[in-house]
C-alpha cells in the first residue's frame, strides 16, 4: 500500500462494537427470526393519532401535521432532550447517539411561514430543461451586444445562486432534527438555487458567446456574506439581504427582457427568489419577537455586511450588462436610457430592502443604514 | 465574523468613483472581450430540452474537465473567465475522481423532472378511509418511525459535502441538491404515513442511529459516498422494494414506487461513481476495501435492529399469529438474504468481486442462504 493509500484509510467513527462478533445480537436476531419476537416497540409511549387532510385538493399538508407532541406549534425553544436522529415524537430510548448539533434554539431558525413555503416550493417545481422555450430563444437570437450582455449577466447570476445555496447547505449539518419542516424548507431552497445555477448556466452557452467574466467585487463581498459566523447573521445575509437583491435583480430583468422566453425564465426564478425572502424576512421576524434583545447585535451585523450589497450592486459586471439591457444596446443613447433606469432600480432595491428590515422588525434601519446616502452621492453626480 | 472582504465598498474610492462613471454612461465593457470560448449549443432532443450533456463542450464540458481543479477555487462558474482578485472559497474537494460518476449528469436531469410532491401525490384521502388491523397498523408505524429516521441522515450529509466541493463540480453539485430534496421528502412522505396509521411515530433505534452515525461522520467524499450512496441506500432500496411487496394497502405501494425511483438514482450514482474510482484509480482498491470492512459493519448492525426486524416479520406474514410469524419470518429472511446479494452484486459492476472472499458479511448471506435452504424456504 502507498503512503497515500495508508494515510485516507483512516476514518472519524467507528462503530461502539463489531457487530459481527457481537454475539448477543446474534444470538437475539436468531430467536426474533424463530418466532420468538422481543415486540419491545409494541406499546410505544407515544401519541396515538389518526391525521387526514383538511383539505383534499391541498393534500396532507405538515399543517395538518401540526398536532400535539409531532407538531412543530408545541416544540419547546430549547431543544436539549434529542440531539439524534429520532424524528420528532418518537419514543427515545436506549442510547441514541449525539450528532453534534450546534443550532438548537428555535427562535434561531424558525419562521412562521416555513411551512407554507416548503409546500409552494414543492407545488411550483419546474425544470429548466423543459420548462424554457430554448427552441424560440435559438431561433430569435438577440443582437451582439444585448446577448454579451444577457450572458455577462448570468454568469453573474450563477455566482449569486453558488452562494445561497451554500448558506443553507453549509448549515442544514448543523440544525437539530427536531426543527424538521424547517430543515424541509432549506432543502428545498438549495434545490431552487441548483436549479438557478442551471438556468443561468444554459441561457448564458445557448446564446453562442459563452460564458463572460467572473466578478471579483462581487465575489469578495459574497464570500463575506456565506462567511456569517451564526445562522441568523447568514439568514439575515443570505436570504434577506441577497434574496432581496435577487429578488429586484430578477423582476427588474424580466420587465426589460429581451423575449418572452426570456422573460418566462426570469418570471419563474422570481417566485423561488420571493420564497427566499419570505423566509429570510419571516426568520428574522420570528428571532426578534422571541430575543428581542438580540435586535442590536443584528443592527451591528448589517452595519458591517451591508457594504457587501454595495460590492455586488456595484460591480461592474452587472452593473454594466444592466445598463445595455435596460436601454436596449450600447449607443450613447441606449446607455443614457439605462443608466437612468438603472438609478431607478438601484434606489427601487435598496429601498426593498430596508423596508423589508424594517417590517422585519429591524426597527430604524432605514435611518441607521449608510446605503441610501451613499445611493444618493452616486444619483446626484450625475 | 469568519471572513472580511478585501474591500470596505463603503470606504474604497476608486469603487464610488466607478460607479459613478458606470452611470453617466461611462463604461468599461471589458467584459465584453471575456477570454471564454465561444461555442455552439443546441437541443439535441427538443423533447427533452436544453440538458447539461447539450453543454458537455470544450471549456464549459464536464467531459474535458481536468483531475485536478487547480485554478478555479471561487465561485465563478465553470468556464468563466477568472480575474485577479477572486477569494478563495477553501474547496476541500479539487479532484474530480473523488467526486464523478458516470452519468452523474443524467441522474441530475431525471431527478429535475422526476419530482413528486408528498403532500399531493399519494392519496392521503383514501388511506384516510382504509381500516387496518390493530398489529398490523402498529407494525407499519413502527417500519414507517425507522425508515423516517433512516432518511434524516441521508439530508444533512450531501448538503455538508456540497458546501466542500470545489464549484466546477457543477453537475455533481446539482445532483446531490436533489438528493437533498429528494431525502427531505422521503422523511415528509415516511412522517405523514405514519402520522395516518392511528399509531403516529413509534420507537426510535439506537443500534441503527448507532450504526448510521458512520456515514455522518465520514472523512472523505469517497468514503462518505461508499457508505451514504452504495451501501445505506442500496439496502433501502431493497428495503422499499420488499416493503411495496408486503405494504397493506395500493396508496401504500404507490408511496414506495415513488421512493423507489428516486433512490435507485442515488444508488445509480453510488455505483458509477464506484466504477469510475475504480477504472481510474486502480490503486486505491486496498483502501475501499478497508472502507468496506467498516461500512459492512454499520450495515449489519443497522439492518439486524429489532425495530426494523420485527415489524417486517409481521408486515410479510400479515399478522401476530404463530403462523402469520413463521411466514413472516421466512420472507424476512429471504429480503435480507437479497439486501446482501444486491450489495455483492453491485460490487461485481465495479470491479470488486473479490470482496465476497474477504467479507464478514458476505459469510453473513452464505449462512442465511444455508439456514433457508434447510428450512427449504429456498432451493
Amino acid at each position: 500500500m502507498t503512503l497515500d493509500a495508508k494515510l485516507s484509510t483512516y476514518m472519524a467513527y467507528y462503530l461502539e462494537k463489531d457487530f459481527f462478533e457481537d454475539v448477543d445480537m446474534f444470538n437475539l436476531v436468531s430467536k426474533v427470526m424463530q418466532g420468538d419476537l422481543t415486540l419491545r416497540w409494541y406499546n410505544a409511549d407515544t401519541e396515538h393519532v389518526r391525521l387526514f387532510p383538511k383539505d383534499r385538493e391541498r393534500g396532507l399538508t405538515y399543517e395538518d401535521c401540526n398536532v400535539g407532541s409531532y407538531g412543530y406549534d408545541h416544540m419547546p425553544e430549547l431543544i436539549r432532550n434529542n440531539y439524534s436522529m429520532a424524528p420528532r415524537g418518537s419514543e427515545l430510548w436506549g442510547k441514541l447517539p449525539d450528532l453534534g448539533y450546534t443550532v438548537n434554539r428555535k427562535s434561531e431558525v424558525w419562521s412562521d411561514n416555513v411551512v407554507a413555503l416548503y409546500e409552494e416550493a414543492k407545488t411550483r417545481r419546474w425544470a429548466p430543461a423543459v420548462d424554457v422555450a430554448w427552441d424560440d430563444l435559438t431561433k430569435t437570437p438577440l443582437p451582439p451586444n444585448l446577448e454579451a450582455a444577457m450572458a455577462q449577466l448570468c454568469t453573474f447570476l450563477q455566482e449569486c445562486a453558488t452562494v445561497v445555496m451554500s448558506v443553507s447547505s453549509r448549515w442544514i449539518y448543523s440544525i437539530n432534527q427536531e426543527f424538521l419542516e424547517l430543515k424541509s424548507y432549506l432543502c428545498a431552497q438549495i434545490l431552487d438555487q441548483a436549479r438557478h445555477i442551471e438556468v443561468f448556466r444554459k441561457r448564458a452557452l445557448l446564446g453562442g458567446q459563452g460564458l463572460k467574466r467572473a466578478s471579483v467585487t462581487a465575489e469578495q463581498a459574497l464570500k463575506e456574506i456565506l462567511g456569517a459566523e451564526t445562522y441568523i447573521e447568514a439568514s439575515l445575509g443570505g436570504n434577506l439581504m441577497l434574496g432581496s437583491f435577487l429578488l429586484s435583480v430578477y423582476r427588474q430583468i424580466a420587465a426589460v427582457a429581451p423575449s418572452l422566453a426570456e422573460r418566462k425564465l426570469f418570471s419563474l426564478v422570481t417566485q423561488d427568489a420571493a420564497r427566499l425572502v419570505g423566509y429570510g424576512s419571516g426568520h428574522v421576524r420570528y428571532y426578534i419577537a422571541h430575543l428581542p434583545q438580540q435586535e442590536v447585535k443584528l443592527h451591528s451585523y448589517l452595519d458591517t455586511a451591508e457594504h457587501c450589497l454595495l460590492g455586488i450592486l456595484g460591480s461592474e459586471e452587472y452593473l454594466e450588462p444592466l445598463i445595455i439591457l435596460a436601454g436596449g444596446g450600447t449607443t450613447p443613447a441606449e446607455v443614457k436610457t439605462g443608466s437612468s433606469r438603472v438609478v431607478r432600480f438601484l434606489s427601487q432595491t435598496v429601498a426593498a430592502y430596508l423596508e423589508r428590515c424594517e417590517r422585519a422588525g429591524l426597527q430604524g434601519r432605514a435611518q441607521r443604514s449608510r446605503l441610501p446616502q451613499y445611493l444618493q452621492r452616486i444619483i446626484h453626480s450625475q | 465574523m469568519a471572513y472580511l472582504s478585501t474591500i470596505d465598498f463603503f470606504e474604497d474610492k476608486n469603487f464610488l468613483d466607478r460607479w459613478k462613471r458606470n452611470l453617466k454612461g461611462d463604461l468599461d465593457l471589458s467584459w465584453m472581450q471575456a477570454k471564454t470560448e465561444k461555442i455552439a449549443v443546441t437541443p439535441e432532443n427538443p423533447r427533452r430540452g436544453l440538458t447539461f450533456r447539450d453543454l458537455d463542450k470544450g471549456t464549459y464540458g464536464f467531459t474535458n474537465q481536468p483531475e485536478f481543479e487547480r485554478r478555479n477555487r471561487s465561485f465563478a462558474p465553470r468556464g468563466a473567465e477568472l480575474p485577479e482578485g477572486l477569494p478563495d472559497v477553501q474547496a476541500e474537494v479539487s479532484q474530480k475522481g473523488e467526486v464523478w460518476a458516470y452519468n452523474t449528469e443524467g441522474y441530475y436531469e431525471e431527478a429535475m423532472t422526476r419530482q413528486w410532491n408528498a403532500t399531493l401525490d399519494v392519496p392521503w384521502h383514501d388511506l384516510a378511509k382504509t381500516e387496518l388491523p390493530d398489529e398490523i397498523s402498529r407494525a407499519y408505524a413502527q417500519l414507517l418511525t425507522f425508515l423516517t429516521e433512516v432518511e434524516m441522515i441521508a439530508t444533512d450529509v450531501p448538503a455538508e459535502w456540497m458546501g466542500k466541493l470545489n464549484n466546477n463540480f457543477t453537475e455533481v453539485k446539482n445532483f446531490m441538491a436533489t438528493q437533498v430534496m429528494d431525502e427531505a421528502r422521503h422523511a415528509e412522505v415516511f412522517r405523514k404515513r405514519a402520522l395516518t396509521t392511528g399509531y403516529g411515530l413509534m420507537k426510535a433505534s439506537p443500534q441503527n442511529e448507532i450504526s448510521l452515525k458512520q456515514i455522518r461522520d465520514a472523512d472523505s467524499f469517497a468514503e462518505m459516498s461508499l457508505s451514504l450512496h452504495l451501501i445505506g441506500e442500496g439496502f433501502v432500496l431493497t428495503l422499499f422494494r420488499f416493503s411495496e411487496y408486503i405494504s397493506p394497502t395500493e396508496a401504500d405501494k404507490k408511496m414506495f414506487r415513488l421512493v423507489m425511483q428516486d433512490e435507485a438514482r442515488h444508488v445509480g450514482y453510488g455505483v458509477q461513481h464506484l466504477k469510475w474510482v475504480m477504472r481510474h484509480f486502480p490503486e486505491k482498491r486496498e483502501v475501499i476495501h478497508k472502507h468496506l470492512e467498516e461500512a459492512e459493519n454499520m450495515l449489519f448492525g443497522g439492518g439486524n435492529a429489532l425495530e426494523v426486524t420485527e415489524p417486517f416479520i409481521i408486515l410479510a406474514g400479515k399478522g401476530l399469529k404463530k403462523e402469520n410469524i413463521e411466514q413472516g419470518a421466512k420472507i424476512t429472511a429471504m429480503f435480507q438474504l437479497k439486501q446482501m446479494e444486491e450489495y455483492f452484486e453491485r460490487l461485481d459492476k465495479c470491479g470488486l468481486g473479490e470482496r465476497r472472499k474477504t467479507s464478514k458479511l458476505h459469510r453473513a448471506m452464505e449462512l442465511t442462504r444455508a439456514s433457508l435452504q434447510e428450512a427449504g424456504v429456498i432451493a
